[in-house]
């Protein structure tokens, strides 16, 4: 479904440049479960943002079910990223003055659908993250995990094809991260949700199915979970 | 392109009943005076003007004035022409008059002054004399002996001290007039006019036949026809009939009168109009981009993620044009009404000029409606231009507010 190949990004040139990523390469299939895991400043974040085309590689390739996204013209990439991806925060990301529903909907809105349609979209999307009856609250009246939970319902409710999230849990207690891992599991086992997932929790590791691991900006393990609890490089819960 | 609006539509709709309210109000009370800033000082312009076109239309010239033609000092048999006059299409009333020079003395004070010989009853149609006495009463039409003085030569209205004046003339006093040929006439003030303009203020009035009498005038001569119109702003039209009907003197409407006195101030005042126009929209238009633009900017982060999670830049725009013509109409209608409020107030206590003439701001539609069409699309423009330049920045930089 997705194919890295040769991915790298750096910021500035010369001999000043920095190298987030050196050139990674990997594949991902459809109905998979990856988390991509890695130091502060492993490159983990930027490999993602470029996967979800928030940024742009400096070199290599990336096509998402045979199509080169990595070269799309801009006004693609943003109908891709509204039909085809789907985007989940670190910090939520909500829109402040749009209750939960709004935030949700909004995307359906975009994409065509009525009102009515939309709402009720969002409305099923915000029932499988368990926020059945908060739909019409403001992010400032929901708790961080409520909040993330509405990213995640926003980010599914136009059913993409891959769902991002970067570092979902980072600002989350024990408790509402493993809701939201909870939520995240059941999209994948349940609607077969493709899932990439940055995080550096090494218990997060319990819900995946894989787990890439970057040091430095290079790919320096790709395993599946069942091999995860004999990699060197992916810590134990 | 639908979908665009329907979006933009629903952030601003969100941003508006869930946003900062004092905000709101900060950005609302500012846009109306930037609105008032537009209409206000035009509108008391707009009153002066009024106040000296009225002047000229109320007392000397009437909407159409007719004069004698080439070098004659008479308009001869003035009759045959107002008979003329009176059944053209369009005129209300005429009149003729007759100018004199002549001096005025009271108890050894001598002032020199127009006299104005007119006929008191037609006047009433005619001009604002009839109705400016402040002491005492207007001319009838047996008034032969009697002489209505203005109140800046009788020495009691405002600008005594500047002009030579009679002393405290009351209506009652005595005072001997001698006319540019000599005979002296002693006429008994019957009242003094007061009508805030020195054209009026510094003259006197007698009857029509006074001077009539005086210069020894036969077959009914005038230094001037006065008209009035039915309809203002038809005087070209009507100037134009009479002339069709066969009165060959000079005929002139008020504006053509005015233009050595008065349209030279009409059009230093619509230079000047013009120039705080310009520079109101100037200041105008940088205040509402600043206003948005500071809007904008604060809303980056926001603009980032919409781009992030796949709204359009059209629709980001979109939003913020509404939301930017929301906050201008809201500042419109709060300047319409602090100005409609001031526009009041200022009809009831009018500004008070040289201590006589009183300007009172006149609402001018034309104005009202350019000065919103400009507000508007300013905020089009003001609205637009921030967001666009912050929709085509990179989503990352847009988040991280860069």
């Amino acid at each position: 479904m997705i194919i890295v190949k040769n991915l790298k990004r750096y910021y500035g040139t010369g001999e000043t440049a920095v190298k987030a990523l050196k050139g990674v390469s990997f594949e991902i299939n459809k109905g998979e479960f990856v988390a991509i895991m890695g130091a502060s400043g492993s490159g983990k974040t930027t490999l993602l943002r470029i996967l979800a085309l928030l940024d742009d590689a400096t070199d290599g390739e990336y096509t998402i079910r045979g199509l080169q996204v990595s070269s799309l013209p801009e006004a693609e990439r943003s109908y891709y990223r509204l039909t085809q991806v789907g985007y989940v925060f670190q910090d939520y990301a909500l829109i402040n003055e749009m209750s939960a529903a709004e935030n949700v909907y909004i995307l359906s809105m975009m994409e065509g659908k009525s009102r009515k349609e939309s709402y009720e979209t969002a409305l099923e999307a915000l029932d499988k993250v368990g926020l059945k009856g908060k739909h019409n609250r403001v992010p400032d009246e929901l708790s961080g995990g409520e909040k993330q939970r509405v990213a995640i319902a926003r980010a599914i409710a136009k059913k993409p094809d891959i769902l991002f999230a970067d570092e979902p849990c980072a600002n989350l207690d024990t408790n509402n991260s493993k809701q939201v891992l909870e939520v995240f599991k059941e999209l994948n086992e349940k609607y077969g949700q493709t899932i990439v997932m940055v995080t550096h929790e090494p218990w997060h590791t319990e819900y995946v199915d894989r787990v890439i691991t970057l040091e430095d900006g290079n790919l320096v393990n790709d395993e599946k979970k069942k091999e995860v609890k004999n990699n060197p490089y992916v810590p134990h819960f | 392109m639908i979908n665009d609006i329907r979006v933009g539509g629903l952030i601003a709709y969100c941003s508006v009943k869930r946003g900062n309210k004092k905000t709101l109000m900060f950005i609302v009370f500012v846009l109306s005076l930037i609105f008032m800033n537009l209409v206000f000082l035009p509108s008391m312009i707009g009153g002066m003007t009024v106040l000296f076109t009225g002047f000229m239309q109320d007392y000397p010239y009437g909407d159409i004035v007719i004069e004698p033609s080439g070098d004659n000092t008479y308009i001869n048999n003035a009759d045959n022409v107002l008979q003329k006059v009176r059944a053209v299409e369009g005129v209300r009333a005429a009149t003729k008059r007759l100018d004199a020079g002549a001096s005025i003395e009271h108890k050894q004070k001598v002032v020199g002054a127009t006299i104005t010989g007119l006929l008191p009853t037609e006047e009433y149609d005619i001009s604002q004399y009839p109705y400016i006495i402040s002491e005492g009463d207007f001319l009838g039409e047996l008034s032969r002996d009697e002489i209505i003085i203005g109140a800046m030569i009788a020495g009691t209205g405002f600008g005594s001290e500047i002009y030579d004046n009679l002393g405290e003339v009351r209506p009652g006093s005595l005072v001997d007039v001698t006319y540019s040929n000599g005979v002296k006439r002693t006429y008994k003030v019957k009242g003094i006019m007061e009508g805030s303009f020195e054209l009026v203020d510094l003259n006197a009035l007698v009857h029509y036949k006074e001077i009539e009498e005086v210069y020894g005038l036969e077959e009914s001569k005038a230094t001037s026809v006065v008209v009035r119109i039915d309809k203002q702003g038809s005087e070209e039209q009507v100037q134009d009939k009479i002339r069709e009907a066969g009165v060959n003197e000079q005929i002139f409407t008020w504006a053509d009168k005015s233009e050595t006195l008065i349209k030279q101030a009409m059009q230093s005042m619509g230079a000047i109009n013009i120039m705080s126009k310009f520079v109101s929209l100037i200041v105008g238009a940088a205040l509402v981009l600043i206003i948005i633009y500071i809007n904008v900017l604060n809303r980056k982060k926001e603009i980032g993620i919409l781009k992030a999670v796949g709204i359009t830049p059209g629709s980001i725009v979109l939003s913020y044009a509404f939301l930017s013509m929301f906050y201008v109409s809201l500042g419109i209608l709060a300047g319409l009404t602090l100005y409609f409020s001031l526009m009041l107030y200022f009809q009831a206590n009018p500004v008070t000029f040289y201590e006589t003439m009183e300007i009172r701001p006149q609402i001018d539609p034309m104005l009202l409606i350019q000065s919103i069409v400009t507000m508007l699309t300013l905020s089009v423009i003001a609205g637009t231009l921030p967001a666009w330049s912050v929709s085509k920045e990179s989503i990352l930089k847009a988040i991280w507010g860069r």
